[in-house]
């Protein structure tokens, strides 16, 4: 039996043959370079050892990984779009450590990274990597830890690390997978510090998280995540910023609302002194698709702590898990001592509010205090205009 | 106490006769083989009932002969008899040496046709004995005695030699592949498995072998690259007039007996699958992923093999020797797996895994002696070795990943597959001569090897909610855990390595007291890696499982989502730019390229003083280069892709022997040697199993790209009789730079390897006793037992490393892969019933206690592999002179193999458990 198979319309021809003496199909590849469009203007990628500063109305591709050297600076000015080419992984931009970028967009005018496909899909290119000197807890000390994604240092001792600025930015269709394990997401701030600015963010139909904190302190506010297909708000490895005004929608493929890992679990929390990821989050909205869909708001693991102000959960079987144990990922342990506490909530369409599987016992009422107190963030009036439903 | 009172009463007769007859003595000696002397030649006085047979050193003495002609018969098993006619005088001795050689001679020259094997443990004893180095072998009757199937088994009964329990892994002192080398006929042998330095060992078959050394202490003709030994094949190398036999088996493993097995679709019954030539996508779009279903699964052998050799004028001989065989194998291991790294990333109560492998030999060996002086032998090797393996893990619903996405219920039901079928296709070509002139002889060879070693077409699938597909409701049913898209994937990969290797040895026999070598060693190797992998990315998650068994219903070529509407796109991380990396080919994921290049030279002298002392100096000059590129995914964009070194090493040696009595050595050796990365240790490529990651670090080859080692070995062996030894050695080792594989600072858990400190220390002792315990009226050995022990402190200071890949090491531990106490024993009865009935039992165990698979980074425990005992029980039964009827029962105590991760706070996590069954087998041989 011999079968061709014609894949998709015709610019580019390909045949795949093989003298077939089994009954391995010949593929016919007829592709109308869907992909392409978008290679006109000026293409970028490469490492910068000197300052790269793009052009207000200029059309860029990112045909490649672009890297930022330590001591350069990347500017991209109000309302540029860059398109990156839809080749997963490899394609992306990272502001190594001790390099900065300079992204101030304004609500009417965004900065957009998107992917150039003209039927752009989740995972088509790898997103945004900021990599700073703050502590992180997979190492202890000045040591660094290598980066899932381009294997860059990240981690140190300065918690006041600036890595510039990144206001009004949007990130589409990210989260290519870097091998069968890591994936980019929408942004990834590495061991980040709080000198650095990072406010009115979206991370949009992201294939893997959209925004993830590995360790570090910098505080990020305004921050939209909408359709990511895994989780939505991601930190581990000792995140200690806070996040001011965040709101979470789930599209139809989705994991958490947030995961929190205490520590990287792969690598051990190694810091000494011993401390844990303990972010503040004030003002929270996720918006899960109905408690007849079942999964979780908000996962809290690995020994995390974090303190939540003012939570609006909507639509999800449970509000809260808490995973843990006795050893090396005290979770429950942060909660006896009030160091991971929910303080002014209000859950709609929320089955279960926490279930615990930390080993430890505690009361509900040790873990949340002010339940129907909650109002959530007012992402009508801070999200209007520069993102995208 | 028997033994020696009855010396004592020979003694005794011996002198009070002695006026009244004669005696005849001498030794026998091997023309074929440089003149040593030949043991077990059977020497009968005709007309008496006198006889004797010579001793190890080929010594040999009738006493007690009234004084008349006789003729004495000089037989040696399957070889012509010759007879000697002699007169005794009462009160004198005669002395009559004997050299044999093959062919005809001069009259005056007593002459046994006769082929030199050294086969017999005997043989291989003297061989040891004398033996400038220390070195160990066991040879073809040996193997046929323990019932030891192919040189991995064989070289287990060697001491201080362990073998990984259901693995290829061979340990020499407690050390483990990378400090191993494979020689075949002293050329370099190539692996067949990406991850090893050395080849399979199982995949020699007893057939192919005439015996297999091991040698421990470094002597300068070896590669500079040798810390715990060097293993060296010597292939069959057949000499007689003529033989052709058959034999076939059968046998089947305790567990696997029973099962509904399955294998890969694609894979046929002898090994071989036929679509390599076919582009991989167009392999996934055309083929399905389930496995299929086997017949019993009853393994079988078949193999023959002939000789005959054909003379010509001027002595000149060319023998043939080919063999052929194929041997098939199913395992069956149900256990549990986990994936821990400080959590519990998966745990897999309950796996079950179905084994199926095929390994077919073929080799054919021509030798022609040209003349007495001048001989020339080609070898050519041919072995396919496949293993066919489907695992389903989670089996029963009780699978738990740690990041479920389950809205059922995310502490169970997680469950994966992983279908896959390797090849790996060697060819070994060997030419080799020797040449002999005066006081002057040249041994040289050259090889020319190739493996392609293939992982075609791997599935692996990753459900859950499964325990919905045990639940016999079919309304609930399993889906696709999707979290990035190779979850759900097909893999391939090839591997290509070429070699050319070669030899030349020269030695010049100064004098009777000193012998000179000079000799060159160079090969040149190259490996090709690269694989692709395509992952299946499920449009909606929620699509449903009806049927975990028929996944063809799903990813078939119809519900590809090409222009909406379908179930899946396929997606690769390299995609060819115009077609973009959906539902389309693409570009490799990882290729790397190893180039190897090893010239050297070296020159040693075998100096005897006296009697008693043998002192051999050497030294060897090296040129080493090395170079790995690659270009693997999710690498730095500042990374050069390559890394390579130039080396050039200058390595002294020295080992000296010393004759405490005619029957007890001394002997101490010390060396310099050095140890160098592999390929696999090298390239950044990650290969990823079910549930453990390991990839290499290119970083070994920044300074040091080498460890240097320093070697003292002091042995003292006692040859009791023949086929009687004791020993008792003391080793040193120091491993500058030592690489170890480490559980990295990596997201993912990755094993990689690292140069973890600055030194690693070994000491060792070792003891060895084969002993006969019975002996029957013919002074035949009826029951004799051997033992052997290792016991071994490792140490080594660990510190962080950082590059490419870090990792945070503060502490001392033990060398990575090297177990402290290593034991082999066997118990051997042969009874004789009858006049030839005379069948051999034999027991075989062996034990090595806990090792470290890999270290610990940081907060992470080691991994460790934990100590395993094994059993064998062997019957050889010849019932005529042309069948053999055998019988093995194999692994009897079907120990757990485990690997466990130590020091968490959940205490020590098991992460890899199984059986693997008792393996019985039934063979039988005719020989025409």
């Amino acid at each position: 039996m011999k079968r061709n198979f014609l894949l998709s319309l015709a610019t580019v021809a390909m045949l795949i043959t093989g003298c077939s003496t089994d009954d391995t199909s010949d593929v016919i590849l007829n592709v109308n370079n869907g992909e392409g469009s978008g290679t006109g203007g000026t293409t970028i990628s490469g490492t910068y050892t000197s300052d790269l500063t793009l052009e207000a109305g200029t059309e860029y591709t990112l045909n490649g990984s672009l890297i930022m050297s330590t001591g350069t600076t990347l500017t991209i000015p109000a309302g540029t779009t860059i398109k990156a080419l839809a080749q997963g992984s490899d394609v992306y931009i990272a502001i190594a450590q001790g390099a900065t970028i300079n992204a101030m967009g304004t609500s009417t005018n965004p900065i957009v990274l998107t992917s150039n496909a003209s039927s752009p899909q989740a995972g088509d290119w790898g997103g945004l990597i900021v990599l700073g000197k703050a502590p992180i807890n997979s190492v202890s000390g000045s040591s660094t830890s290598t980066s899932e994604i381009a294997s860059l240092p990240y981690g140190g001792t300065n918690a006041a690390d600036d890595s510039g600025s990144i206001r009004y930015m949007r990130i589409e269709y990210s989260g290519g997978s870097a091998d069968g394990q890591s994936e980019n997401n929408g942004f990834s701030f590495y061991g980040v510090g709080n000198g650095t600015l990072v406010e009115y963010i979206q991370a949009y139909e992201g294939k893997d998280d959209g925004i993830e904190f590995f360790g570090g302190t910098v505080n990020a506010s305004y921050v939209s995540v909408v359709n990511s297909q895994d989780d939505s708000i991601d930190w581990t490895e000792g995140y200690t910023g806070t996040i001011t005004n965040a709101y979470v929608k789930h599209g139809t493929d989705h994991d958490k609302g947030i995961e929190a890992d205490g520590y990287n679990t792969d690598i051990g929390n190694n810091s000494n002194p011993v401390f844990w990821s303990k972010p503040t989050v004030n003002n929270l909205t996720i918006v899960g698709n109905g408690s007849g869909t079942g999964n979780e708001a908000i996962r809290l693991r690995a020994g995390t702590q974090g303190i939540f102000n003012n939570v609006s959960l909507q639509g999800f079987a449970e509000g809260f898990d808490l995973d843990g144990d006795q050893g090396d990922s005290p979770t429950g342990a942060g909660v006896i001592s009030g160091d991971l506490k929910v303080t002014d909530i209000i859950f709609t369409d929320v089955t279960l509010k926490v279930k615990n599987d930390t080993g430890s016992s505690f009361a509900e009422s040790d873990f949340i205090s002010g339940d129907g107190n909650g109002t959530g963030t007012d992402y009508s009036t801070w999200g209007s205009g520069w993102t995208v439903q | 106490m028997k033994h020696l009172l009855l010396t004592i009463a020979l003694l005794t007769s011996l002198f009070s006769f002695a006026q009244n007859t004669g005696s005849i003595s001498g030794k026998v000696l091997d023309k074929e083989y440089n003149d040593e002397p030949l043991p077990q030649c059977n020497i009968i006085v005709k007309g008496t009932t006198k006889g004797t047979t010579t001793d190890f050193d080929g010594l040999y003495s009738l006493s007690d002969l009234e004084p008349g002609n006789y003729t004495i018969e000089f037989s040696f098993i399957g070889y012509e008899i010759q007879n000697i006619p002699v007169d005794v005088l009462a009160g004198e001795s005669k002395e009559i040496n004997v050299s044999l050689a093959a062919s005809a001679a001069a009259l005056d020259e007593v002459i046994v046709k006769t082929s030199v094997k050294r086969e017999s443990e005997t043989a291989l004893l003297l061989d040891q004995k004398k033996a400038v180095e220390i070195k160990q072998s066991i040879g073809a009757d040996e193997l046929s005695r323990k019932g030891v199937s192919n040189a991995a088994g064989a070289v287990a009964k060697i001491s201080g030699v362990s073998k990984q329990e259901g693995s290829s892994n061979v340990y020499v002192r407690g050390l483990g592949d990378r400090y191993l080398n494979t020689t075949m006929n002293g050329l370099a042998l190539p692996s067949n498995d990406v991850n090893k330095k050395n080849i399979d060992l199982n995949l020699f078959a007893s057939d192919v072998i005439e015996n297999v050394s091991i040698s421990k202490a470094y002597s300068s003709r070896f590669y500079g690259d040798f810390a715990a030994g060097n293993v060296d094949i010597s292939s069959k190398n057949y000499k007689g007039n003529g033989f052709f036999d058959f034999t076939t088996s059968t046998g089947i493993n305790s567990r696997a007996a029973g099962q509904n097995f399955v294998r890969s679709e694609g894979s046929g019954y002898f090994g071989y699958y036929g679509r390599y030539d076919h582009n991989p996508f167009a392999v996934i779009i055309s083929h399905g992923v389930d496995p299929v279903n086997v017949n019993s699964p009853i393994n079988v052998g078949y193999g023959a093999s002939a000789g005959k050799s054909f003379d010509f004028e001027n002595d000149s001989r060319l023998s043939l020797f080919a063999t052929a065989s194929f041997e098939n194998d199913y395992e069956y291991r149900k256990g549990q797996q986990t994936d821990f790294t400080s959590v519990f990333k998966k745990i897999f109560p309950e796996t079950e895994e179905f084994e199926y492998s095929t390994t077919t030999t073929a080799m054919l060996n021509a030798n022609y002696k040209i003349d007495d002086n001048n001989k020339i032998q080609f070898n050519s090797l041919f072995i396919n070795s496949s293993s066919d393996q489907v695992g389903f893990y989670g089996i029963g619903g009780n699978g738990f990943n740690r990041d479920s996405q389950s809205t059922v219920d995310s502490e169970k039901g997680f469950f994966q597959k992983n279908i896959q079928f390797n090849q790996d296709l060697i060819y070994v070509n060997q030419i080799l001569g020797n040449h002999k002139s005066g006081d002057l002889e040249l041994d040289w060879g050259m090889g020319y090897n190739r493996v392609n070693a293939h992982e075609p077409d791997r599935k692996r699938f990753s459900i859950e909610n499964y325990q919905l597909s045990l639940d016999n409701d079919p309304s609930t049913n399993p889906v696709f855990f999707n979290n990035v898209v190779f979850d759900n994937q097909r893999y391939f990969q090839d591997i290509k390595d070429e070699e050319f290797t070669s030899r030349i040895n020269l030695a010049y026999e100064l004098s009777k007291q000193t012998k000179l070598n000079l000799g060159f060693n160079g090969r040149s190797k190259t490996r090709e890696f690269e694989n692709i992998r395509y992952g299946y990315d499920i449009v909606d998650n929620s699509t449903t499982i009806n049927d975990v068994n028929n996944l063809n219903s799903i990813f078939n070529v119809n519900n590809l989502n090409l222009n909406g509407g379908g179930l899946y796109d396929i997606k690769v991380i390299n995609g060819i730019p115009e077609f973009g990396n959906t539902n389309a080919p693409g570009e490799p994921e990882n290729t790397y390229e190893g180039k190897l290049d090893v010239y050297a030279g070296y020159a040693n002298a075998e100096l005897k003083f006296g009697e008693k002392w043998l002192i051999v100096p050497g030294a060897r000059i090296e040129s080493f280069k090395q170079r790995i590129s690659y270009d693997v995914i999710n690498l730095p964009a500042n990374e050069p892709g390559f890394r390579q070194t130039n080396n050039i090493f200058l390595l002294p040696s020295l080992s000296i022997k010393y004759a405490l009595k005619e029957d007890q050595n001394l002997r101490f050796s010390a060396s310099k040697t050095v140890s160098n990365p592999e390929f696999k240790e090298m390239a950044p490529f990650v290969y990823e199993g079910v549930t453990q990651r390991i990839g290499g670090n290119p970083d070994l080859l920044n300074n040091p790209s080498f460890s240097t080692i320093y070697n003292v070995d002091f042995k003292y062996e006692w040859f009791m009789s023949r086929s009687e030894i004791f020993s008792v050695a003391a080793f040193g080792k120091q491993i500058n730079d030592p690489i170890n594989l480490v559980i990295a600072n990596d997201a993912t858990g990755t094993q990689r390897y690292f140069r973890t400190g600055d030194k690693a220390t070994i000491l060792g002792f070792e003891v060895e006793i084969r002993k006969a315990l019975m002996q029957n009226a013919d002074e035949d050995t009826t029951l004799s037992a051997g033992f052997n022990a290792t016991y071994m402190h490792t140490e080594q200071d660990l510190k962080s490393s950082t590059g490419l890949y870090s990792s945070t090491l503060d502490r001392t531990d033990e060398l990575q892969g090297a177990s402290p106490l290593i034991i082999n024993a066997d118990l051997s009865y042969t009874p004789t019933f009858g006049k030839n009935y005379k069948p051999t039992a034999n027991l075989v165990f062996s034990y090595f206690s806990d090792r470290i698979s890999a270290l610990g980074s940081g907060q992470l425990g080691n991994i460790i592999e934990k100590g395993i005992p094994s059993v064998d029980l062997v019957f050889k039964n010849k019932i005529s002179e042309k069948f053999e009827l055998n019988f093995s029962a194999k692994n009897l105590l079907d120990p757990s193999i485990e690997r466990v991760r130590e020091n968490t706070s959940f205490g020590d996590v098991t992460l890899s458990e199984y059986k693997r069954g008792i393996d019985l087998s039934l063979q039988l041989k005719y020989k025409l």
